[in-house]
């Protein structure tokens, strides 16, 4: 059938490039050649021992991890406030909320570039890992947002309050009720925003400053020297086969609500 | 209810703080939203209204040191020298066409998945499949396109039985790379959009005698438009901010979000960086609110 045609092609033209990048990873040849003339697990050798990988790997979980802490507190408060309560300006600051996201990210990788220029290097404190956090952390709260209030959006406050009626005090509610309900749709926010902060480069290389390199940092200032290009290749394809299981996770978490990115 | 105390005396303080801010809404909504809105509106709304002040600012051309004298000079640099309208057009352009690739893409596939796929399951697999991608590292896919179109590639390996090379790293190498990045975008929607349609529609339409292609063209397309629209939002504002893809596959082909990029880090320009960035957020914004009647916002 004509349709199921088109769509092969479709998800072939979706997957043929990552399985390329697999592929190479096990390429003889130094120097790029294809059809690759032979296969070798040299270059994954080289990529975990390189010290410039692991040091990158390490800031990027440090960051990733920040910023999901932060995110997630942020998000969820932000979510509860959203969707139990109505206040004046609610629109307007759900609006506001995706814009980290929705913008370019080269705009607000120079606005809190600016911003941390004027305000914290006078203060003393200079682009590293804080700033990085906060840079990540700002667009990561939507993703948190987007989840966690969806899901209290189903579940509805009557289980909070029937509690309430039984004589809980407001933590217990919260531990007994509220927090299982919410729980796997937090864990899905979760590792959809270390995911994203995890690959995310834009922002992170205006708010990076000299001293640290996360992975996305590290790959593209290796992308075009040709020596480290095969070691690139093979962290390239580890990265392919890594992120496929958190997301498949975070996935099966929130119940197969196929939103999008945000 | 009274508002009198009802918490017996001697109850333990984290009693009495719960009962106090279970009947005082205010604070406790307070509470919860002080954090993210102080992080949202000063952090984050306020960098960004920082950076639009820093647009009318300039900086000495001997010490690059910033001089704060208010001035609309960098927007008329940006609107008077033609390179900048080449490269703006051009990354206009650029959208377009992704835009285009994505939708003559997107549009068999969800109806693919929606209409044609029976099995629950398969449905939700194929959802998965189309989605995973979408969490690859971004440059994992631009390196992979990288190599596809690089001279000895995988696309001059594919054409040679022909007799012909690919196109090489350069303008086609960007569309395209863009078209793949953000297809999972406009798939989404399109298959949302399909999904919302009621099935009596199709069935009357058909009743009342017309073929497929007419019910196609007078009924589903129509229906079809906003999430058809809410698709490009991504596509479009995605490809008007990038500059890393161009860099990787463009060769020398320069987009405007380059021009962004190269003002703040070897020029030291950041007035002229701030008042280019200007240019997509306006593009962005002014189609935002061209689309909101076609209800396309709903639909993101």
């Amino acid at each position: 059938m004509l349709l199921g045609v088109a769509a092969a092609i479709a998800l072939a033209f979706i997957y043929v490039p990552l399985i390329v990048v697999l592929v190479n990873s096990f390429n003889v040849s130094k120097v790029f050649s294809w059809p690759p003339r032979g296969f070798t697990l040299t270059w994954w050798d080289k990529a975990i021992v390189n010290t410039g990988v692991r040091s990158a790997v390490f800031t990027s979980v440090k960051a990733g991890l920040g910023a999901t802490a932060i995110a997630m507190l942020l998000g969820s408060m932000f979510s509860v406030a959203v969707v139990r309560y109505r206040w004046f300006g609610r629109d307007s600051l759900s609006l506001i909320v995706i814009l980290p996201i929705a913008l370019p990210g080269i705009v607000t990788g120079i606005a809190l570039n600016s911003a941390f220029r004027t305000v914290l290097v006078p203060l003393g404190i200079s682009f590293g890992l804080f700033t990085v956090v906060l840079g990540h952390a700002t667009f990561c709260i939507v993703v948190v947002f987007n989840n966690v209030a969806a899901r209290l959006r189903r579940t509805g406050r009557t289980l909070q309050e029937a509690s309430m009626d039984l004589g809980a005090t407001t933590w217990q509610t919260f531990r007994f009720v509220t927090f299982p309900a919410v729980r796997s749709a937090l864990v899905a926010g979760a590792l959809l925003s270390f995911a994203l902060s995890f690959d995310e480069i834009v922002v992170t290389s205006f708010t990076a400053g000299p001293s640290i390199q996360t992975l996305p940092q590290w790959i593209f200032n290796n992308l075009f020297r040709p020596n480290q290009a095969p070691i690139v290749n093979a962290v390239a394809a580890a990265l392919v086969v890594l992120f496929i299981v958190p997301v498949y996770l975070a996935q099966r978490l929130s119940d197969g609500s196929t939103g999008g990115r945000i | 209810m009274t508002s009198s105390s009802t918490t017996p005396k001697g109850a333990p303080a984290a009693r009495r703080l719960s009962a106090f801010l279970y009947r005082h809404e205010r604070l406790r909504l307070a509470g919860l939203l002080t954090p993210p809105v102080l992080w949202l509106v000063v952090l984050y709304l306020g960098s960004l209204g920082v950076m639009l002040v820093s647009s009318l600012w300039s900086v000495n051309d001997f010490t690059g040191a910033l001089v704060k004298k208010t001035s609309f000079a960098n927007y008329h640099t940006l609107f008077s020298q033609s390179v900048y309208r080449t490269v703006a057009l051009r990354t206009v352009g650029i959208a377009i066409a992704v835009t285009v690739i994505d939708l003559v893409l997107a549009l068999p596939l969800a109806f693919f998945i929606s209409k044609i796929v029976r099995s629950r399951r398969w449905r939700y697999a194929l959802l998965i499949m189309v989605t995973m991608p979408l969490w690859a590292s971004y440059l994992v896919k631009g390196y992979a396109w990288r190599i596809m179109f690089d001279k000895g590639g995988v696309i001059d390996w594919m054409a040679a039985p022909i007799g012909l090379h690919g196109p090489g790293l350069g303008l086609t190498a960007t569309v395209v790379a863009l078209a793949y990045l953000w297809l999972p975008y406009m798939v989404l929607p399109v298959y949302a959009g399909l999904e919302r349609l009621p099935e009596s529609l199709l069935e009357a339409s058909a009743d009342l005698g017309a073929s497929s292609v007419r019910t196609l063209r007078s009924v589903v397309l129509p229906l079809l438009i906003p999430s058809v629209v809410a698709g490009s939002i991504f596509t479009f504002s995605l490809t008007l901010g990038d500059y890393i893809m161009v860099k990787i596959v463009g060769g020398t082909t320069q987009m405007f979000a380059n021009i962004v990029y190269d003002n703040v880090g070897v020029a030291g320009n950041l007035p002229f960086a701030a008042a280019a960035a200007v240019f997509p957020i306006v593009v962005v914004v002014a189609y935002l609110a061209a689309v909101r009647r076609t209800g396309a916002l709903e639909n993101l």
